[in-house]
């Protein structure tokens, strides 16, 4: 238990580090960096939680963007500042770079080497995990601001 | 008088679409735009405010007392900057408090600052940020120094490049290939077990975030035109990256797995 508390301690940590600095590249205000920081740490550890009791990868990144999406949605009202400025950062650590990366690579490996049905195999694994948690994520963020926009009513 | 009223209106209406033209060109969802543009048109005692937008322009029309003045203008994409949206929020927000008029608005956005980073301090984060999600992705610590070193670089070439003022996509396709070309040491032999997260990551500096995120929001608030656009924008920056890392990788021939 202690040892799972440490590990969350940490993947919180390099998620707020992930999070500023793709902030920093989106160049937002500097009074909203520390929100950003908050927001990726918390988005990334309720994944692993989510992970742990055993939730499925899209499942617990649909749950995790959901969060952010409707914290993000009171940050917003209360500072008045678009809610893509939290919310983009925040979910930055959840990309799935490493399966979208594999499908390209299996992709060019299929063109140069010839096509085999492993690395079609291979392809179509790795290429719908990417696809699914990108759905996930952006469904996620989504959501929250559908539910409470209402005809005529601003945003912020 | 008649005269009077219709030069002033169209004053107006060319600071309402300077605004929305910024917020559209710095990355702002489309809700987001139209809903500033109306309401700077109510606080600035306009009737209504009707906007059209797509992904190249924006058409907007103010009503004034049976009177409607329509104007048109280019939209130019330029890198992401949520500095300046938020600063735009804020003087809408000013001007609706205050009652200020219209040349408290030309004013602000003529001295709008730009809230740009130390960019030794952005190399630097987004090298760290880069080998964190490596490490948060599981690699070793080898390949977490390579993707610092590889990312931090790549994000120095990025900035020369958009100080030259290069279109966004041979921006992207040459960061890519230079970033890759530093994390592939990776590859060589007894360095780090796990080469693939080092070279996933230094390109992610490149994830055009912003631009499917909006995508979706625009889309699923009904601004389909404004969604697609932001698809395709998305989709050929990432293809840019590709072409990027594939270059470099058949340069130094690796095979990947």
């Amino acid at each position: 238990m202690l040892d799972f508390i440490f590990k969350l301690i940490i993947e919180g940590f390099f998620a707020s580090v992930a999070s500023i600095g793709f902030a920093m590249v989106f160049n937002v205000p500097k009074h909203t960096l520390k929100f950003c920081a908050i927001g990726g740490a918390l988005t990334f550890i309720s994944r692993t939680i989510l992970l742990d009791f055993g939730f499925g990868i899209e499942l617990a990144t649909f749950i995790a963007a959901t969060i952010i999406g409707i914290i993000a949605l009171y940050w917003s009202r209360k500072y008045l500042i678009p809610r893509p400025v939290y919310t983009v950062a925040s979910i930055i650590p959840m990309i799935p770079g490493t399966y979208a990366f594999s499908a390209m690579i299996n992709l060019v490996d299929m063109n140069s080497h010839g096509v085999t049905p492993e690395l079609i195999e291979l392809f179509v694994q790795n290429g719908l995990k990417a696809v699914a948690i990108l759905g996930a994520i952006s469904f996620g963020l989504a959501l929250p601001s559908l539910y409470f926009m209402r005809l005529n009513r601003p945003v912020i | 008088m008649k005269e009077t009223d219709y030069k002033k209106q169209s004053i107006i209406t060319r600071g309402i679409i300077k605004a929305a033209v910024l917020m559209s060109e710095f990355g702002a969802e489309s809700i987001l735009i139209e809903q500033t543009a109306q309401r700077l048109g109510h606080a600035l005692g306009m009737d209504s405010v009707e906007i059209s937008l797509i992904p190249s322009a924006i058409v907007l029309t103010t009503l004034h007392q049976h009177q409607s003045v329509t104007t048109t203008r280019r939209v130019h994409h330029k890198p992401i900057n949520m500095s300046i949206v938020c600063e735009i929020q804020k003087i809408v927000i000013a001007i609706e408090k205050q009652n200020y008029d219209i040349t408290f608005l030309l004013e602000q956005l003529k001295n709008i600052q730009p809230n740009y980073y130390n960019r030794w301090m952005v190399v630097l984060m987004v090298g760290l940020a880069c080998a964190s999600f490596a490490y948060l992705q599981g690699s070793d610590w080898s390949a977490f120094f390579i993707t610092l070193v590889a990312s931090s670089t790549a994000m120095f070439v990025r900035q020369e490049l958009a100080k030259r003022r290069f279109v966004l996509i041979i921006t992207f396709g040459v960061t890519a290939f230079t970033a890759t070309m530093i994390a592939s040491i990776s590859q060589l032999k007894g360095v780090s077990a796990t080469p693939n997260i080092a070279l996933a990551s230094s390109v992610l500096l490149l994830a055009p975030g912003f631009a499917f995120v909006n995508s979706f929001l625009d889309s699923l608030k009904g601004y389909l035109m404004m969604g697609w656009g932001r698809w395709m924008e998305g989709i050929l920056l990432t293809i840019a990256t590709s072409i990027g890392i594939i270059i470099a990788m058949a340069l130094l021939n690796i095979k990947g797995w």
